[in-house]
């Protein structure tokens, strides 16, 4: 199930969307979405590698963008709660996301996304989050 | 555990050994990203930390709600973890987050500043199991609760 949805319209409506200069696109396999590098995003200048926060963040708002995808309204939805794990160091790279659907019910959603950098088979980061639905929808 | 069978939420164990760093806030003060949304240190000791992260207009989630973005706390929760190991450990630990899990359990208040605050509840010599809270009005009234681990990378355990 999908809808047209203005993915570009709702970054823009979100502050901290643009604030980390998150972009979106669909294609055949859903939402994907791009974190741009920036000085500004690194958590470990040793290393060096982009602090964990933001990752998660990105991964967040992967998952609101593919859930409005599939039930087709820009109304955010909110995070009930998250789950992070850390596979890997994100590097000073442009970062990637995808999000999948694995319930949506009438109230809630539970959604996993996963960020890559520039192998997709090696995931620096994955999210399970359940999210609550938007009111009014008639999802199920 | 106490000797009555209750959880006891102010347990430090195993940061016995943990020397102290004096330095630890430059951990908020010089990371870039907490730099970038605004995070100001406000105390730490060996295994505990915390952290105060001002409203800013572009740290929020929605236009229109004047609510920090749940991202946002995300970040500050992490950080204050972190904050949290290396006031104990210093340079002695290169702490990193193996996994974060936040419960959001209402949204802060239009306008308000969250402060953070995060402790190892118990330390193993690779591993420290924290749990962080997040408010914005009263700490008896958190916005978010979680739970973390991190392993320690010390250099001294191979």
């Amino acid at each position: 199930m999908t809808a047209a949805v203005d993915l570009d319209a709702i970054l823009n409506s979100s502050p901290f969307a643009r604030f980390l200069a998150i972009a979106a696109h669909a294609d055949e396999r859903g939402v994907l979405a791009t974190m741009p590098v920036r000085d500004q995003l690194v958590g470990n200048v040793m290393l060096p590698a982009l602090h964990g926060g933001c990752v998660a963040s990105f991964l967040e708002i992967a998952c609101l963008l593919q859930l409005a995808r599939e039930v087709g309204t820009g109304a955010p939805a909110r995070a009930i709660n998250i789950s992070v794990e850390y596979l890997r160091p994100a590097r000073r790279e442009t970062t990637f996301a995808r999000a999948q659907i694995r319930r949506l019910g009438k109230r809630v959603a539970v959604v996993h996304a996963e960020a890559w950098q520039q192998d997709e088979g090696k995931p620096v980061c994955l999210l399970q989050s359940h999210l609550r639905l938007p009111a009014g929808l008639t999802a199920e | 555990m106490s000797d009555t069978g209750q959880r006891d939420d102010t347990a430090t164990d195993g940061v016995g050994d943990w020397a102290g760093n004096p330095y630890a806030s430059r951990m908020v003060e010089y990371t870039p990203y907490a730099v970038a949304l605004g995070m100001r240190f406000v105390t730490s000791s060996a295994g505990r930390g915390e952290i105060l992260l001002p409203w800013r207009e572009d740290l929020v989630g929605q236009d229109g709600t004047d609510i920090l973005a749940p991202g946002v706390l995300t970040a500050l929760i992490d950080h204050t973890c972190g904050l949290a190991i290396m006031a104990g450990l210093g340079f002695e630990a290169a702490p990193a987050t193996l996994d974060l899990r936040i419960d959001h359990m209402r949204p802060a208040a239009p306008r308000a500043s969250v402060t953070c605050s995060a402790h190892v509840y118990r330390a193993t010599r690779t591993i420290a199991f924290l749990r962080a809270e997040a408010w914005d009005v009263s700490p008896d009234d958190p916005v978010a609760a979680a739970q973390a681990a991190f392993t320690l990378n010390r250099r001294s355990v191979k």
